[in-house]
């Protein structure tokens, strides 16, 4: 579908209402393309979340270059008063689920110190072996269940949640019977209030005790690594330190979160809407499954078209002017990367997906700045392990139905996609 | 040409040494090390120090 930007009526484009956001994707990037060319530090209201006070609302920035300028100068414009949610909640809370997206130097570099150490290309190059033999086994068993059944699958359950989850959980040492618990409260941490992931319509009481129950489990695990150590990342972050400190166990089960929320989830929507974007596109389907020297800008270009994560906030810490508008301390910025990432300004003809673009400077990781996607290796690899995977085992692999979109401003998510094993190759 | 890193600066991300594995390693203090300061001017080398999101490289002929 192509909706071009005149066809959007800027008056009923509404960034901070959640149903704006299940709108066909092609709709709202329209939206932006008239946002980025008119206003493109557009002021939005903050939306009325039960239980938070409203805030004084944000700014949407749009263009890649104002969004550039504003992240690489984390000074002026911190993360943290809260970098995910557009209302301030309390500074606790925020750092608890935000780990160290929510954090400023001096506390943000000594834990990315930490963090990063145990989470090197190196390292991460001894998991992907283990990646490997999870992604062939969540395939064999998607094929399975189609062959055991009326060969449909749901691309998301079946294929795109088990990966992440398993790499992230084997990396951690998450013990199997603790697993489906995980999923499910990294769903309610992410649906970004969606009613059909939350039960009753208290969203703050369910992210918080979903949180809580994660953290209870890190915890645990903290301390049985302290006491028995193996060879996992929970047992190299209790045991690592910078200038002398080391993470509170607590700190240990907010990075775990993060982990899970951050690169779960992320990871889950970036193979779930990939694989949209390829069965829209069958001749880049075609092409990328043919070469596979086109595993790497191919990841690059489903990064850039799904934007899995949709935005991060920055808040002024004094007065200034960015692009000709003076801003004054306080005063809040939500970072739209999914913008950016079709400025036309810095991507040629943005709008069209495809998997051999290069160079493709997107800002689906974060762009410039001490912020920037601290899981950028893992996600890359696991998705060029896993596209290639299917290409190779499910070539037969054909969505059969529109997505099911979460109902969330944040993350750019699927919460099913029907699709069918044809067993023709 | 020759390459320096700010350490302070550095947050440890591995853009470099994903980019240029035989100039760049982020060390066990969780940032990167310079393998040769003095590496072959090829473009892997200009990405990784143009593309470090913090800005912690720099390059001079
Ligand atoms: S890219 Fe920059 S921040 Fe990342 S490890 Fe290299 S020097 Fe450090």
């Amino acid at each position: 579908m192509t909706v071009s930007p005149q066809d959007v009526d800027l008056a009923t484009v509404d960034l901070s209402d959640r149903d704006w956001w299940t709108t066909p994707p092609a709709y709202r990037h329209a939206a932006f393309d008239r946002l980025r060319r008119e206003q493109p530090l557009a002021f939005f209201a903050e939306p009325d979340i039960p239980g938070l006070p409203a805030g004084p609302g944000y700014h949407a920035v749009t263009r890649y270059a104002d969004l550039e300028a504003i992240s690489s100068q984390p000074a002026v414009f911190c993360s943290g008063r809260g970098a995910v949610s557009m209302q301030d909640v309390p500074a606790e809370l925020h750092e608890f689920f935000g780990s160290l997206i929510s954090m400023d130097d001096p506390r943000h570099a000594k834990i990315r110190r930490i963090v990063s150490k145990t989470f090197t290309p190196r390292m991460l190059e001894r998991t992907l072996d283990s990646v490997r033999a999870i992604v062939d086994d969540v395939l064999a068993r998607a094929r399975a269940k189609a062959e055991a059944g009326d060969g449909t699958i749901d691309v998301v359950a079946d294929v795109a949640a088990p990966i992440p989850l398993r790499v992230i959980c084997d990396m951690m040492g998450v013990p199997e019977e603790d697993r489906p618990g995980v999923l499910a409260n990294s769903n309610i941490v992410l649906s970004g209030g969606d009613p059909e992931l939350i039960e009753n319509d208290d969203p703050l009481t369910a992210f918080l005790t979903a949180g809580m129950e994660m953290a209870a489990l890190m915890e645990r695990l903290a301390a049985e690594r302290l006491s028995d150590p193996r060879d996992d990342l929970t047992t190299a972050l209790v045991r690592s330190e910078v200038d002398g400190e080391r993470l509170t166990h607590q700190e240990i089960a907010s990075f775990f979160i993060l982990l899970l929320v951050a690169g779960n989830e992320t990871t889950r929507n970036a193979i779930s809407q990939g694989l949209l974007a390829l069965s829209e596109h069958p001749d880049q389907w075609a092409r990328w499954a043919a070469d596979p020297g086109l595993d790497r800008t191919g990841v690059e270009e489903v990064v850039r078209w799904v934007s899995p994560v949709t935005w991060m906030r920055r808040t002024a810490t004094r007065d200034g002017e960015i692009d000709g508008h003076r801003f004054t301390a306080g005063e809040k910025f939500l970072l739209f990367y999914a913008a950016a990432n079709r400025d036309p300004e810095v991507f040629a003809d943005p709008q069209r997906f495809d998997v051999s673009r290069d160079p493709n400077p997107h800002v689906g990781f974060g762009s410039k700045g001490p912020h920037f996607c601290l899981g950028a290796h893992l996600a890359r690899r696991e998705l060029q392990v896993t596209f290639r995977a299917i290409f190779d085992q499910l070539p037969d692999l054909e969505v059969t139905g529109p997505p099911d979109r979460l109902a969330s401003s944040f993350v750019n998510g699927l919460k099913r996609l029907p699709a069918r094993l044809t067993g023709d190759r | 040409m020759r390459v320096t890193v700010d350490r302070e600066r550095c947050v440890g991300s591995g853009q470099c040494e994903l980019l240029a594995p035989e100039v760049f390693e982020v060390d066990d203090d969780g940032a990167v090390r310079v393998l040769q300061e003095q590496p072959d001017d090829d473009g892997a080398v200009r990405d990784a120090v143009q593309q470090c999101p913090t800005g912690a490289l720099s390059a001079e002929e």
